[in-house]
């Protein structure tokens, strides 16, 4: 087996007396989209800061591609749940600031890549706006542009949609799932359950810190035999089951599958249905 | 010469001097404020420490007191200054504690995620004080930041009683001398006052301008 191109071993961060990730072993393949599932406070961020090296770690080591990265070495790229643009910089010097100062770009040279990248989000046009001229979904995407603008080897998205109503998430999941079709290694935070279902290759689910599965995104959303896994994938059908009908073209057909065909019998998943 | 020739030709003197060590202690306040909140703000705790316990004696001293000991105490320590230097230096010292606690607010109001995203994209600290955190907090601390600067005019009249010939001390010379103390406090306050409405007029000015550039508006 080859070795890992991002290894998270024996990975632990405490703070006083609390234990935010305990003993997290994760190895993820180059091209690999990684979606982490779990409750809040279940440690998903803090383990995307602690591989960013934004939170420090207590214990353990991460590395990619066998070397132990650091803030900014152009290694990892990150897409915040609060987007984190810079509001006083346009779109286009959003993307261009890090090109320039870090890339040592020529301003011409700049330019011309953060308009590809722009275009690639769909945004060309809004270059010259600046973040509170632009929505939430067009500003998440303008980040994700900043972000790849730097050619990360591995993304990780912290919650990306988090703080977005249904439409525009839809637009920068789109994104996402567009990036992950070029075999981009990612790890995605998140709490669309039916994006993680159809984008991930692989899911993790945490709890109190720890990893209590990980595999093949659809064994873990259609076989999970993890009663902790079992409680929350119900509670969140059951948001899902009580909303109105959805329009059968939805583009989550995993998702779709796991409320028309619930899987195994006596599971709380059932009588979440309406009417059952 | 009457009273009130008097008292404008003490006001045509001490002005340029008033506006000269005003504008040069704002401006070595302002610059050494961001050194001191840059370095409270992103440097080791013990420099930390050690400048906010410079920042809360002057702080905790009355301006006139600084000024004192400054003037007629610096020469016990070596620091023999004429008065105008002295009066400068005075200005600027306090100056740069209140300005660094603006500034260290102005940072501390920056959500942490704008540094976070800097140091992943690759930028070092100084490009990411430079490039980003100063100018968005541009708009935010502005007002507090002319609100000192309007107090620090105010404050250049305490050089008069180390005899710095500034406003102040030119024109209650006058007052003095002929006993016109209405007449020429008159005139002092006018002028002030003057001073102070030039400066939040420039200021008013500034925002708008800073605003254009860093938001788009107006």
């Amino acid at each position: 087996m080859t070795a890992p191109f991002l290894l998270a071993e024996k990975l632990e961060r405490r703070v006083g007396d609390t234990q935010i990730l305990d003993r997290i072993d994760l190895a993820v393949q180059k091209g690999e989209v990684v979606g982490l599932i779990g409750p809040s406070g279940s440690g998903k961020s803090s383990l995307l800061r602690c591989i960013a090296g934004l939170d420090p770690i207590t214990g353990g080591r991460v590395l990619v591609e066998g070397r132990t990265p650091t803030p900014g070495d152009g290694t990892i790229g990150m897409v915040f749940q609060q987007f984190n643009l810079w509001p006083h910089l346009t779109a286009q010097e959003n993307v261009t600031l890090a090109l320039r100062l870090v890339r040592k770009q020529s301003r011409s040279e700049a330019a011309e890549r953060a308009r590809t990248m722009l275009d690639r989000v769909d945004l060309l046009k809004f270059a010259d706006r600046r973040p509170a001229q632009l929505s939430g979904g067009q500003q998440q995407r303008v980040a994700i542009a900043r972000t790849l603008a730097m050619e990360p080897r591995l993304v990780l998205f912290d919650e990306p949609t988090a703080s977005l109503d249904p439409e525009l998430t839809t637009e920068v999941l789109d994104v996402i799932r567009g990036l992950a079709d070029t075999g981009m290694t990612m790890l995605v935070v998140s709490h669309e359950m039916g994006f993680v279902a159809s984008v991930a290759t692989r899911a993790v689910f945490l709890d109190h810190g720890r990893i209590l599965v990980d595999g093949p995104t659809k064994q873990v959303f259609r076989d999970a035999q993890e009663p902790r896994l079992r409680r929350f994938l119900a509670t969140y059908l059951q948001r899902v089951a009580w909303a109105p009908e959805p329009e059968p073209a939805t583009d989550n057909p995993a998702l779709l599958e796991i409320i028309e065909n619930p899987p195994g019998e006596g599971m709380p998943l059932t009588s979440t249905k309406p009417g059952a | 010469m009457n009273v009130v020739t008097e008292t404008l030709w003490a006001v045509a003197r001490g002005l340029p001097l008033t506006i000269g060590i005003w504008l040069a202690s704002v401006a070595t306040g302002l610059l050494a404020g961001v050194l001191v909140a840059c370095a409270r703000h992103f440097g080791p705790r013990l420099l930390n420490a050690v400048l906010l316990t410079l920042v809360e004696i002057v702080r905790g001293v009355p301006f006139v007191v600084q000024a004192f000991l400054l003037y007629y105490g610096g020469p016990f320590i070596g620091l023999d200054l004429t008065p105008i230097l002295a009066g400068w230096l005075a200005l600027s010292i306090y100056a740069t504690a209140y300005f660094s606690e603006i500034f260290r607010a102005g940072f501390l109001a920056i959500p942490r995620g704008h540094t976070e995203a800097a140091r992943l994209l690759g930028l070092s600290t100084n490009q990411t004080i430079i490039r980003i955190l100063l100018p968005e907090m541009a708009l935010s601390v502005l007002p507090a930041l002319a609100n000192l600067a309007v107090i620090l005019v105010k404050e250049t009249a305490i050089l008069s009683i180390i005899t710095v010939p500034e406003l102040t001390f030119t024109v209650s010379g006058v007052g003095s001398a002929t006993f016109a103390f209405a007449q020429t406090m008159t005139a002092l306050a006018l002028s002030y006052w003057a001073l102070v409405e030039l400066t939040a007029y420039a200021a008013r000015r500034l925002e708008r301008g800073i605003a254009r550039a860093t938001l788009g508006t107006a």
